[in-house]
């Protein structure tokens, strides 16, 4: 079993410099003008909050929703942190953007062939052993990368040796965990953070007991027609056996008289 | 000649070709010029009036073929045995546009095959998907005898009807739970947009709530093409049965309303119906629509009337719209921070294959048994009278 890796953001230290999205898109081949927004361009980009930088990018849950969500298996969480996306897979449903807490994947509307395009966590440079291209360009260590124990324990002591910061790791526990978490020094909520939908759960878990309940209800449901139809037929037969008898009745009084 | 051809020109011929022109060209747009071109989706909204109208009014209102299958087949309530087959051809074309309309909303769809091989058992998407197509091939088995029936080898029909009899009442069956399943999994799509959906519609029993709203609206459809196809073909059905499924309407909206106060009550999401916002607008609009029907069928005058219950079942109907409608777009847009219109090409696209349904519909009724006929076009009152008491044909 792999190593779990991880990205830590300091939103404390970032100055904004955009060196992160910049390495992004280079990496990628995309001009490097920056974006306002995520984007099918721009995998992650810096929004400015007052006078903080928030750096948007693909959590990498531990449980993701998106792949949870996604009808094909198109997406799915690696042993090392990144959500990876199969793009040979994909049929363009777009329920993944829909199933996204944080709203990452973004899509190729312009395309007639177009598909999700997302962060991968530099997927096939950390398995080289390397690191993404966004924490190897900054400047300030404000975008780190390591493996995610040893990285939550700098958190915390960048945490406690700075009592600046806000006692929280944002991701860590939210949405049952992801593989990039954020510390700062001002309420992560100011900053527009939103608290997970289902705190510290996996999104996952609000469709699992609804469809958890489908084989009860094949089961259940097939009971109860299955009965449902014998008593109709039942009352059928004895309707007819009532039917003929009286006709059998009707018949000999007939003959009588 | 001119003068053959111009009384051959008639309103609804015309709507009709304007409906088609404009969808075919919508079509072109979709898949040769691609999203951008032929919807006003965005990373914000990406699902949008196909989602909302295509797929989720489709399949909703064509939930009276496993209602009034399971009432027939099932129950033993033989008198609803003259509706049954429209009610089943209504769901078959129901789900043939959703599949059409499926393929114009997945981006790729020459890998509209994908769901059948590749699984994913914790997707909602992914159960609707494999319980549709699985009930498309239920409802095409279940209106195949009105085809085959009017196939000219005799052995062969007897055969194959013979065949289709035995396992008729296990296939209806598995009709009816794969119904029950995807009516309310199309609601269960949203419980992952938790935080997304605006809390008037949001709720941990949306399955539930699809599914209790989807079966009085199915019924309103199939109230409403037999009327039309009472007033312009020569059908005739006892109106007593569409008087009963009135009734039947008003009690599942009555049902469906109980528990949307109960939800909402549970969820104390009234808060929000009381606020100055759209949503709350939207939502009023969509209560007016389910008020309006449950104290119109209540009424006897209504129910008793065909044209005055055709409009009640096409408010029923339309609330049932709305409500679809709100929960896609509606109760997104403020979470999403996005505010959506859809494009023309959208609406274009998903009337095109709506009025396909329709005359399909048309003709299927023309040319096959699908509902009791009258040798001739009845003329006036005679239409609504009941065949003598007679079992229907179809």
């Amino acid at each position: 079993m792999a190593t779990k890796k991880a990205m830590l953001i300091d939103i404390k230290r970032c100055v904004g410099c955009l060196s992160c999205e910049t390495a992004c898109k280079q990496l990628h081949g995309f001009s490097t003008d920056p974006e306002p927004t995520l984007s099918d361009t721009a995998f992650t980009v810096v929004e400015t909050r007052g006078d903080k930088f928030v750096r948007k990018i693909c959590m990498h849950c531990e449980d993701p929703a998106c792949a949870s969500a996604c009808p094909v298996g198109a997406i799915s969480k690696s042993a090392l942190g990144p959500v990876l996306y199969n793009a040979d897979k994909c049929i363009g449903c777009r329920y993944c953007m829909l199933a996204c807490p944080y709203s990452v994947p973004r899509y190729q509307w312009t395309k007639l062939a177009p598909f999700v395009k997302k962060c991968d966590l530099c997927s096939d440079r950390i398995k080289a052993g390397g690191q993404p291209a966004c924490t190897e360009a900054c400047p300030s260590q404000a975008s780190v990368f390591g493996n995610r124990e040893e990285l939550i324990a700098e958190a915390w002591k960048r945490i406690r040796d700075d009592s600046s910061y806000v006692p929280h790791i944002y991701g860590v526990e939210e949405a049952g965990g992801a593989s990039v978490f954020f510390v700062s020094d001002v309420p992560f909520e100011k900053l527009g953070f939103k608290a997970a939908p289902t705190g510290t759960q996996p999104v996952s878990t609000l469709t699992a007991s609804a469809l958890g309940d489908s084989p009860k209800v094949v089961i259940m449901g097939g009971t109860i027609l299955s009965a449902l139809y014998w008593v109709t037929q039942r009352r059928r037969e004895v309707a007819l056996a009532e039917a003929e008898e009286e006709a059998a009745i009707t018949r000999m009084k007939d003959e009588r008289s | 000649m001119i003068a053959r051809i111009k009384s051959e020109i008639t309103l609804w011929r015309v709507i009709v070709a304007v409906i088609f022109i404009t969808g075919i060209y919508a079509t072109y747009l979709r898949f040769f010029e691609g999203f951008r071109a032929s919807t006003n989706l965005t990373d914000q909204m990406p699902w949008g009036l196909w989602v909302g109208l295509s797929t989720l009014c489709g399949i909703g209102l064509s939930a009276a073929g496993f209602g009034i299958s399971a009432a027939v087949y099932l129950l033993g309530m033989e008198r609803y045995r003259p509706i049954l087959r429209a009610s089943i051809l209504i769901s078959f074309l129901g789900y043939m546009t959703v599949c059409v309309g499926y393929l114009y909303e997945i981006g790729l769809p020459w890998r509209f095959w994908h769901p059948i091989v590749m699984w994913n058992h914790r997707s909602v998407l992914f159960d609707v998907c494999v319980c549709i197509m699985t009930y498309t091939t239920v409802l095409t088995f279940e209106f195949a005898p009105a085809v085959i029936e009017k196939l000219p080898w005799k052995r062969f029909r007897d055969t194959v009807l013979h065949f289709h009899h035995k396992i008729l009442i296990g296939v209806v069956m598995a009709g009816v739970l794969l119904s029950s399943m995807h009516q309310s999994y199309l609601g269960g799509l949203y419980l992952i947009a938790r935080g997304k959906v605006h809390p008037l519609w949001y709720s941990q029993y949306m399955h539930a709530m699809f599914y209790l709203s989807a079966i009085p609206a199915g019924l309103a459809l199939v109230v409403m093409a037999i009327y039309l196809s009472m007033r312009s073909l020569n059908v005739r059905v006892d109106f007593s049965i569409l008087s009963d499924c009135g009734r039947m309407i008003q009690l599942l909206l009555i049902v469906f309303a109980f528990f949307k106060v109960l939800d909402l009550t549970a969820n104390q999401a009234w808060s929000y119906a009381f606020q100055r916002t759209s949503e709350a607008g939207y939502f009023w609009l969509e209560m007016a629509f389910l008020a309006v029907p449950i104290l119109l069928l209540s009424l006897d005058s209504v129910r008793s009337n065909p044209e005055r219950l055709y409009w009640a079942s096409a408010i029923v109907v339309a609330g049932f719209m709305v409500n679809r409608l709100n929960v896609s777009i509606n109760a997104l847009q403020s979470a999403m921070g996005t505010h959506y219109v859809p494009k023309w090409t959208e609406l274009a696209s998903s009337v095109l294959l709506i009025a396909a349904g329709v005359i399909a519909f048309r003709y299927a009724v023309i040319y096959l048994d699908i509902l009791p006929k009258l040798p001739t076009k009845p003329q006036g009152f005679t239409r609504w009278m009941s065949n003598g008491g007679l079992p229907a044909q179809a």
